[in-house]
């Protein structure tokens, strides 16, 4: 099916129905979705299905060749993937009130500057290690630092968590590490796109700055002509208007060689600023996920997981490096909140999983194959980035789900 | 009584209340509206999760905890209280009223009790106002209006124990 025209929207259908029902086997067994949407794409892809012959395997062509079943990465895809990063970084842009910030700003720094010292450092260590070049180890110290907050705020929820104190540390944290993962992936993005070298790229990034800058002056100054722009009692209008104004900023960032997710996320700091916080949040939110569902799908379906192989060993790697990090910065992010040894482990625990933003660093990696980062490169990195994010997304949620077992046992030698 | 509030990014607000026996209720709201209550047995306990409303049911849960929500259902006597004395009340008329089977003008209610009936509602019908005519039946639901002594002194005159 992945070359007629006329089958498109059969294709979007599979798409879409592949996904429901991932995303209904990972709710029947209490797993994340993420690594189910994602694995979902990996098998519908042509490196899958694509390559199975069902006929020479079932003796009859009443099944074609993988093939022609297997779904192409086609242009609907890739802009429904790309909408769906854009969306992911609105809404954090919408979270992010200020004031907020500023209120808490000494625990939630003094957390996050830890979570970032221990994991970020980790990374780049790690990814020089692995691959041996600047902008790669740059690109890993981003996967491997920041913590899943799709993830783990469902898993707050499901918990019940969010009721106890620890919920504050690790959200608190999760804001630091959303707010720098802004400006990480505007100046990721300028190395990317300006070829790889930090010299080649210091105008790109020059053009990041300025781009961003005017972007603050529009958040800052716009705040009457935000909130106007959403006066109006119709949905629909609501939707379409919010929609207009976000996917074209972060279009004509992109185009001019910024991270389209960093506009996003500006534009969402412009919204949240107005009263419309509240409807955008519940009118959005179903769009977001949906588009955000896709865009782990298209992770998926751009996988070859043969390519894991390769990267086999270096995702054991950063999975056995990675983990102890984030339990120690999370227990010392703990401790800075002022939570007992109990609590503190928990933070640990709950901050391990990585997902949907090491994914757009993985996608990032992917855009710069062959220019800034010679193509074999890129490719491991984006296979290690998404392996990785499978395997972190299933041992974090599960290390939330033992918890009372681990700390029985971790608690006691720690009080000690 | 001390309510501490916080913000959970992304999530909502909670609101966490002392209660006296130095237990707390945690109160979470999400954005979405829904909030989610959940019991510590003191301060440092984990939360345990009593139940969750929607946003609408919330609000009409809240009401009546506050005491400013009232939904009227035809009961024995269920009452509501106009001033600090003056009572809207609704009776049942029992068997073993005297007064089933008299007008309202044999019966003479006003004069007995102090009590005015203003309707009454018989089956589906709404009786009002009513007429000295009208006849008391069994089973109709007497809606009253007096001060609290006047009321006692009209459940007497039904027949029920006060």
């Amino acid at each position: 099916m992945a070359t007629a025209e006329s089958t498109a929207l059969i294709d979007v259908g599979i798409l879409f129905g592949a996904v429901a029902i991932a995303g209904l086997v990972a709710n029947r067994i209490n797993q994340s979705v993420i690594p189910f949407y994602i694995l979902i794409g990996m098998l519908l892809s042509e490196y899958v299905v694509g390559r199975i012959d069902f006929p020479a395997l079932l003796g009859t062509d009443a099944i074609p060749h993988g093939a022609e079943l297997a779904l192409a990465d086609t242009d609907f895809v890739h802009v429904s993937a790309e909408i769906g990063i854009v969306l992911l970084l609105f809404f954090l842009g919408l979270e992010f009130n200020l004031d907020r910030l500023i209120a808490s700003k000494e625990r939630i720094g003094k957390a996050g500057a830890v979570d970032l010292a221990i994991n970020f450092g980790a990374g780049l260590l790690l990814g020089y290690a692995l691959f041996g070049s600047f902008l790669a180890a740059f690109l890993t110290a981003g996967i491997v630092y920041i913590s899943s907050s799709a993830i783990i705020t469902k898993s707050l929820i499901d918990l019940g968590w969010i009721a106890n104190d620890e919920s504050d540390a690790l959200l608190g944290t999760l804001v630091f590490e959303d707010l720098f993962i802004a400006v990480y992936l505007a100046v990721a993005t300028a190395l990317v796109l300006g070829g790889g070298a930090v010299g080649e790229a210091l105008g790109q990034i020059g053009v990041a700055v300025g781009f961003i800058l005017v972007l603050l002056l529009l958040v800052y100054l716009g705040t009457a002509w935000f909130q106007r722009s959403l006066e109006t009692d119709s949905h629909e209008f609501i939707v379409l208007r919010a929609l207009g104004i976000t996917v074209l900023l972060s279009g004509i960032a992109l185009s001019i060689g910024v991270s389209e997710a960093v506009a996003a996320f500006f534009v969402g700091m412009a919204f949240s600023a107005t009263e419309h916080v509240h409807d955008l949040e519940n009118l959005l939110e179903p769009l977001r996920d949906a588009f955000a569902a896709i865009f782990f799908f298209w992770i998926g379906l751009s996988t070859d997981p043969s390519l894991f192989l390769g990267v086999a060993g270096l995702i054991a790697v950063a999975a056995v490096a990675t983990t102890p990090t984030k339990l120690i910065s999370g227990y010392l992010g703990g401790r800075l909140y002022d939570l007992s040894e109990r609590r503190s482990v928990r933070v640990g625990l709950g901050m391990t999983t990585r997902g949907e933003f090491s994914l757009i660093i993985a996608s990032l990696a992917l855009s710069g194959a062959g220019t800034a980062l010679p193509e074999p490169i890129a490719e491991d990195v984006y296979a290690f980035a998404v392996g990785y994010v499978l395997v972190m997304s299933i041992v974090g949620t599960t290390l939330m789900q033992y918890s009372s077992e681990i700390e029985s046992v971790v608690v006691p030698r720690l009080e000690a | 009584m001390t309510v501490y509030e916080s913000d959970l990014p992304g999530v909502g607000k909670k609101f966490e209340v002392e209660l006296e026996d130095d237990s707390r209720l945690v109160i979470v709201t999400h954005n979405t509206g829904k909030r989610e209550v959940f019991l510590k047995d003191d301060p440092d306990a984990d939360g345990d999760k009593l139940f969750e409303l929607s946003d609408r049911l919330a609000r009409k849960v809240g009401t009546i905890l506050e005491g400013a929500y009232f939904q009227p259902v035809q009961a024995e006597a269920v009452e509501t209280m106009l001033t600090d004395d003056t009572y809207l009340e609704w009776y049942n008329v029992s068997d073993a009223a005297d007064i089933a089977g008299q007008t309202l003008e044999e019966a003479d209610v006003r004069n007995r009790t102090g009590v005015s009936i203003v309707a009454i509602q018989r089956g589906d019908d709404l009786i009002s106002p009513p007429t000295p005519e009208t006849v008391l039946q069994v089973d109709d639901t007497l809606v009253v209006i007096g001060e609290r002594e006047e009321c006692a002194e009209f459940e007497t005159l039904l027949g029920d124990e006060v």
